[in-house]
């Protein structure tokens, strides 16, 4: 279980990130929603020890997150990989660099539950689709078997058609690799959709956190209600009330 | 604005400071015995092994090498450059004797490349990509890569053995400095021609250039108040290269002109192995280099404050 | 501009055949016929010792040049190394690591050179240390912008959360994109160490004789201006056409590589 406690972030002068507090349970997903400039990058990378917070813990069992090594899916898939290198050259470094046995069967069973066919490893990932990238970059997330994964706005550079086809495949990976998922994203109708509990950011303060239902039904602050009918009209998400 | 100042001067402390321990390193590892140097360096009389080994005791170079080193510093500090063992006169009045020869030539030199290089750089800059631009960027590329000593030979072979028009080895005259300061100063050309006419180009294609000649503001009155003022910032971040440029030809031209300036005196020193000179001019060295590039970082910060900001 | 690197690879082939090319023993001394003017047995004519000056460039291709190499990828290697080590290390590591950098820049390289391989004591050691130990800062430098600009690339990222070992990292994630600005810098600075390694030899401090280097051979001929003018001449066009042909060829690279970054 992740949990988050007082959190404080400073960058400069400017506190990016006041007294955050959540918590996401083994094998369960939470959304992380909020506009621009809200501080949900800047939460991703605390959580996985990029920068160092001025106050509060992070934790994964009571441990520090690092010890478990969360993965993070990125926002632009094809900047996520090296250029010069394979694809398999990238996806092997957790498995190199952390010393872990991958059999082949199991790397043929990610890449089947990606709908990846197993020689698109040995393009390089200016050869490959945006949306394919994004999957092998899910894949090398998933490699380690690590029990947290982040995930950075996902689907945002995807077209419709591959996020909600991306989305589709991280739920059912989910279900049969059982890793906890946070995903940023400011697509209120996906988080509604596949997430347990939806956590509102914003200007670096926890606003509201429900169950998706609950959320979706009746948000308890104004903030949260207009964003709910934002969604609604905008026909992301459907009127559940 | 007075944080970034600070840090300008505390990094040009520590660089001060590193250089004279690299000094010292240098005179520590030097094939020789260095308590022998310093005891050299020290007093002026013949050395017996126990004024040798006193020394050794005194300046702890039996002990460690720092210790050795602060003992070397602290007449360094009073600006004390001690005695030459091999001249047996103190190190300061040789060396301000150098000093002397060597400003002016200097100073000629960089006056030459300068007459030579900005009319170059106007010239070639009228028409980019022209005969005479082309001609311009080919003179530099040869000029930077003739060796100054080769071409002060053949200054020397042109003016002095075949036309006999002006002197070439000594110093007692103004004009024997003529065929060094030409030496030098066409080498210093042809890298400033360079670099002044990248930044003409550059200082043009400011983007707001267009909108003064829209509104009719005279073409010699955009060059003077908008494109010399651009096109000389980079000649300024390249004045501590040149500088290093004009040392290291300083040293070669004085020993082929055999002029009695601080080149001379160095090489002199070294194959003398006189440590004390050899010191003083590598300190004193270290110390304007770095007085220098400090003065046009300062400078740079005051002209313009966006500079540097995010370069720790 | 393909006949700069035609002239480049002439010279490489130069340095490469130089002996093979020579006609006589570039150290055979032939006091009769010592001093003379180039002639049909002598092409370039002969030096003070009567060795056959032709013979001795050729030769002396291989020493200044194949130095110059030497040189130049040595200080490659320690640059670049601790340009990474800057930015790899985090900052404290960084500011120390080009505090030492900004420390060997307070002296002007050659100054440099010239007192340590003249305290060594002359020698192609001591010549190959002094403009090695003096000539690596502009890689750091390099080596060093370019590894910070790439450290908050999003598979810079990935490998550091893979936990990925730093040599590694340095390895596949930074040498990859500094090669092409690296190999600018050495061509410059390869240009360079031919001038150092001749006006070292020039001093009396680089290559001793009887071994022909092109600025002992300068220094040789020095003495005999007034009598075979024409003796200094060839040493120092060599020089010259090897780093008007080296610079030329790092230039034509530098734009290829701007004109890719940056296609009009």
């Amino acid at each position: 279980m992740l949990t988050v406690s007082n959190l404080r972030v400073k960058r400069g002068a400017r506190v990016t990130l006041h007294d955050i507090s959540l918590s996401l349970p083994a094998g369960k997903t939470l959304a992380v929603v909020g506009e621009s400039g809200a501080g949900k990058s800047t939460l991703i990378a605390a959580i996985l020890g990029l920068l160092k917070p001025s106050g509060g813990q992070i934790a994964w069992n009571g441990a520090p997150t690092r010890m478990v090594r969360p993965a993070l899916v990125m926002q632009e898939p094809r900047a996520a990989f090296n250029p010069v290198l394979s694809l398999r050259q990238s996806i092997m470094e957790p498995v190199v660099a952390q010393n872990i046995k991958l059999t082949q069967e199991r790397l043929q069973r990610l890449c089947a539950g990606l709908e990846l066919p197993l020689d698109i490893l040995d393009r390089r990932p200016g050869q490959v689709s945006i949306g394919q990238a994004q999957r092998v970059g899910i894949l090398r997330a998933l490699i380690a078997s690590p029990p947290l994964i982040l995930f950075d706005e996902p689907l945002s550079a995807l077209d419709a058609v591959a996020q909600k086809h991306t989305a589709r495949l991280i739920s059912d990976l989910q279900g049969e690799e059982g890793f906890a998922a946070l995903i940023v994203t400011h697509d209120l109708g996906y988080a509604v959709a596949h997430a347990d509990q939806i956590a509102v950011l914003k200007a670096g303060r926890i606003e509201e956190i429900a169950d998706s239902e609950t959320f979706a039904l009746n948000p308890r602050s104004e903030y949260c209600r207009t964003l709910r009918d934002a969604a609604i009209a905008l026909g992301a998400l459907e009127a559940v009330a | 604005m007075i944080k970034a100042v600070c840090g300008l001067l505390l990094r040009a402390f520590v660089v001060l400071s590193g250089a004279t321990i690299l000094t010292f390193a240098l005179l520590w590892n030097a094939p020789g015995d260095p308590a022998q140097a310093i005891a050299m360096a020290r007093f002026d009389a013949l050395l017996t092994d126990e004024v040798v080994d006193q020394v050794r005791q005194e300046v702890g170079l039996d002990r460690s090498f720092w210790q050795a080193f602060w003992a070397w510093l602290g007449p360094l500090l009073t600006l004390d450059l001690g005695f030459s063992a091999v001249t047996g006169r103190p190190v300061w009045p040789d060396l301000a004797a150098a000093i002397s020869y060597t400003f002016p030539l200097a100073f000629s030199s960089l006056a030459v490349g300068l007459a030579v290089s900005v009319p170059l750089a106007l010239l070639a800059t009228k028409r980019p990509g022209g005969w005479m631009d082309r001609l311009a960027v080919a003179a530099a590329s040869l000029g930077n890569a003739i060796p100054a000593y080769w071409l002060g030979l053949i200054l020397i072979l042109l003016f002095s053995v075949k036309l006999a028009w002006l002197p070439a080895l000594g110093a007692s005259t103004p004009a024997h400095a003529i065929l060094p300061a030409l030496t030098l100063g066409l080498g210093v050309a042809a890298s400033l021609t360079r670099i002044i006419r990248s930044g003409i180009l550059e200082a043009r294609g400011q983007p707001f250039l267009p909108a003064f000649r829209r509104r009719g503001i005279v073409e010699k009155s955009i060059g003077r108040d908008h494109v010399a003022p651009h096109a000389a910032i980079p000649v300024v971040t390249v004045l501590g290269l040149e500088l290093a440029f004009l040392l290291e030809g300083l040293v070669l031209v004085e020993v082929i002109f055999g002029r009695p300036g601080l080149g001379t005196f160095l090489v002199q020193a070294i194959l003398a192995r006189d440590f004390a000179h050899v010191q003083a001019v590598v300190v004193l060295t270290a110390l304007v280099f770095v007085a220098v590039n400090l003065a046009i970082d300062l400078t740079y910060r005051i002209v313009d404050p966006r500079i540097g900001e995010s370069d720790a | 501009m393909r006949s700069v690197w035609v002239l480049a690879i002439v010279f490489l082939l130069l340095a490469g055949l130089g002996p093979v090319l020579a006609p006589y023993d570039p150290t055979a001394i032939n006091i009769p016929k010592r001093l003379s003017p180039p002639n049909s047995e002598f092409l370039l004519g002969t030096d003070a010792m009567g060795r056959d000056i032709l013979s001795r460039l050729l030769h002396g291709a291989r020493w200044s040049l194949g130095l110059a190499f030497l040189i130049s990828v040595i200080s490659l290697v320690i640059g670049t190394t601790i340009g990474l080590v800057a930015a790899l290390g985090g900052k404290r590591a960084d500011w120390m690591v080009m505090r030492t950098t900004d420390t060997f820049l307070a002296f002007p390289e050659l100054v440099a050179a010239i007192v340590i391989a003249g305290l060594m004591g002359a020698g192609t050691w001591s010549l190959i240390f002094a403009l090695s130990v003096t000539g690596w800062m502009r890689y750091a430098r390099v080596a060093r912008g370019i590894g910070l600009s790439v450290q908050s690339r999003g598979y810079v990222v990935q490998a550091r959360l893979a936990a990925l070992p730093a040599w590694s990292l340095a390895r596949w994630h930074y040498l990859p994109f500094l090669i092409p600005s690296l190999t600018v810098v050495w061509t410059g600075m390869f240009a360079r160490a031919i001038l150092g390694i001749s006006a070292l030899g020039f001093l009396g401090f680089g290559v001793q004789p009887p071994n022909p280097e092109w600025g002992s051979m300068l220094l040789d001929a020095r003495v005999h201006l007034r009598s075979t003018p024409l003796q200094m001449l060839w040493p120092g066009l060599a020089v010259v056409l090897c780093v008007l042909a080296i610079n030329l060829t790092g230039d034509a690279l530098r734009d290829a590589l701007a004109e890719r970054d940056h296609p009009k």
